[in-house]
């Protein structure tokens, strides 16, 4: 990790309180799992907490991000809270979604949140629109779309950055690339490389995703050009992804390893503040612990809370 | 009051919202400069603007996707696809994000949005220029389908929709879209979404029709006279959500059912009418339903005239309901 001494320590700490949140759901997760407590398919984010804690401590609630299916971190960092979405995930009516939306589908109008596809690629035009959108309504606010890297497949992929651009839409395309389509390797779903043409349409920015101060760095450039431009721009952030693309299973596949060390933007981020002296062992520590009471609250929120009445199909 | 073609009526109905709601939008391809291919769009955005009327790629799904984004957050977007045989590129952000914003938000969301949409044969426009696509949309939870038969209801149907809070894919019969005049009432104008009408009383049988095919069976039901026979013809104009009651309390005084539509015979809406009959006044049939539609081929090239439902293949249906 490179020495940056620009961050503040309030937002370091606010950022690794982010990834820490994420992967500590995720630790959750993974034991309950299989017991079938939760009523929803599960999409975890352990490897990637960095992409979306670097670039959502630039946003505020007026941006409007959609997502993808792997919504846990995303969702979190922009400020969904943790208990809205551990009930959404236990199929409670005090979910994000009240129950009718699962992992997949998460919605928090409050944060700007208004929704996520699980159609890979679906959410990428709805987020120009919502730029857009932004733009007409006079919102200082931006549109994000936050999707991976097998969206880049997807014709509408293209058909957003031509319109964002053609418009001079505010509208940032945020790819998470963890350079697998469920168990297919970005070498054989995509030909070029998306980010290197999305250059013809936009500027753009690219980023470790392990390192969540070169997201930070990347982020914070991209973010301000959205929003000075009221135009499109484009951040690539490459990262890993250590479980299945699907459920609570690690990842085995060949072509994808991992170093749990080298490549967790968590080791990586504590090392760094543990350097430059921007925390203490026990500060670390107390964060963790923070966030376990938190998960404990949580939890216990969602399992007190009511499933839907049986009789209330349609909404 | 101002008599006006179907396609003037659009424009009027348009017009008159842009003029009401500044969140109401217009966008799709040769909509802004060029006014539209059909010309419904025609002096829009000279009247509202560049950023209220404008043209977009060739691009249906973006343009779909960016409606339901600009829908979800306080616009009232009314998207064209210039043609109904366009809107499978968009097919999926209509099915899976549109359609089902509300309810996967559990209420939080919704989205707005008309997709307007000249649809059905009758142009000698071929395979992609004259399909009826309203079934895929009817089967749909989550979308409303509407379609008027004449110039006013197609005024104020479009105002309704433009007002609805869930996406509205409304569909407008392009082969009537100029031969059609009617009176128009000027300024507001509401056609309530889901309230069908009578087109025509009768006390034989009932003939529910919609689109450019009113036109063709009340030309049967007058050939029907002849016979002694008087027929009622019913248009639910909105076939999502659908006036069950006004088919059913006509089905019920003659006893005899048609359904007459442009789209292939299977799994078209004709069938979904049928089964409306037979689980709610099976009683009172007094011969078979009948369905009288287009055939289960791509929409022909050459044989469009052999296609469409034409007034003689509808009083052979009606015939066919008395003789079996």
């Amino acid at each position: 990790m490179t020495e940056r001494t620009g961050i503040r320590p309030e937002q370091a700490m606010k950022m690794l309180r982010t990834m820490r949140t994420i992967r500590q759901l995720s630790e959750r997760i993974i034991p309950l799992y299989p017991k079938d407590v939760m009523e929803t398919p599960v999409h975890l984010c352990i490897g990637q907490e960095a992409v979306s804690a670097g670039l959502c401590i630039h946003l505020r609630d007026e941006d409007l991000m959609v997502l993808g299916h792997r919504t846990h971190g995303p969702a979190l960092a922009k400020g969904l809270p943790l208990k809205s979405l551990v009930a959404e995930l236990y199929g409670r009516t005090t979910g994000c979604s009240h129950a009718r939306g699962g992992s997949m589908h998460v919605y928090d109008g409050e944060h700007g949140i208004p929704g996520s596809s699980a159609i890979v690629g679906g959410n990428i035009a709805v987020s120009v629109g919502l730029g857009l959108g932004r733009k007409l309504l006079g919102s200082e606010g931006i549109g994000v779309a936050y999707f991976g890297d097998g969206a880049t497949d997807a014709g509408v992929f293209w058909e957003s950055l031509n319109f964002a651009a053609l418009k001079e839409v505010p509208v940032l395309f945020l790819c998470e690339d963890n350079g697998l389509s469920n168990v297919m390797p970005k070498s054989e779903h995509m030909f070029a490389d998306p980010a290197r043409i999305a250059g013809e349409f936009m500027p753009v920015y690219r980023a470790d995703g392990t390192d969540v101060l070169s997201v930070y760095e990347e982020a914070g450039r991209a973010v301000a050009q959205v929003r000075e431009s009221r135009g499109p721009a484009y951040l690539h952030c490459t990262t890993k992804r250590w479980m299945q693309h699907q459920g609570v299973l690690e990842d085995d596949l060949p072509y994808n390893p991992i170093d749990p060390e080298k490549d967790c933007p968590i080791v990586r981020f504590e090392e760094f503040l543990l350097r430059t002296r921007l925390a203490t062992p026990g500060e670390l520590a107390a964060v963790g612990e923070e966030i376990e009471r938190d998960l404990d609250e949580a939890f216990a929120f969602a399992e007190a809370s009511p499933y839907p009445d049986p009789e209330a199909m349609e909404v | 009051m101002t008599t006006m073609t179907l396609l003037q009526a659009i424009n009027d109905g348009l017009r008159t919202e842009m003029k009401n709601d500044d969140r109401v939008l217009v966008f799709g391809e040769d909509v802004g400069r060029n006014g539209g291919v059909f010309r419904a769009t025609e002096g829009l955005q000279e009247e509202f603007g560049e950023e209220r009327c404008f043209d977009t790629p060739l691009s249906e799904c973006g343009i779909i996707g960016t409606a339901i984004g600009m829908a979800v957050y306080g616009l009232r977007p009314v998207p064209e696809i210039q043609f109904l045989d366009f809107i499978y590129p968009a097919f999926d952000q209509i099915v899976s994000e549109a359609a089902k914003m509300r309810y996967r938000s559990g209420g939080e969301y919704t989205c707005p949005m008309v997709v307007r949409s000249p649809y059905g044969g009758g142009i000698r426009g071929g395979h992609y220029h004259s399909q009826s696509a309203e079934a895929y949309f009817c089967h749909t939870p989550g979308l409303k389908v509407v379609i008027p038969s004449t110039p006013a209801d197609a005024k104020g149907l479009l105002i309704s929709s433009i007002r609805d809070e869930d996406p509205v894919l409304f569909l407008e019969p392009k082969r009537i879209y100029r031969t059609m005049k009617g009176e128009v009432p000027d300024g507001e104008h509401v056609v309530p979404l889901g309230k069908g009408r009578i087109v025509r009383e009768g006390r034989d049988c009932t003939v529910v029709a919609w689109g450019a095919m009113i036109e063709t069976c009340l030309k049967a039901a007058e050939a029907m006279e002849a016979e002694g026979r008087t027929i009622e013809i019913v248009d639910p104009r909105t076939l999502v959500p659908l006036d069950e009651e006004l088919i059913l309390e006509s089905v019920k005084k003659t006893g005899r059912l048609v359904v007459v539509h442009e789209a292939p015979r299977t799994g078209g809406f004709g069938g979904e009418i049928a089964a409306l009959a037979a689980e709610k006044a099976i009683a009172w049939l007094e011969g078979p339903v009948r369905r009288v539609t287009g055939f289960d081929t791509p929409f022909p090239y050459t044989l469009e005239g052999l296609y469409m439902p034409d007034p003689n293949r509808v009083v052979r249906g009606i015939q066919q309901t008395f003789d079996w």
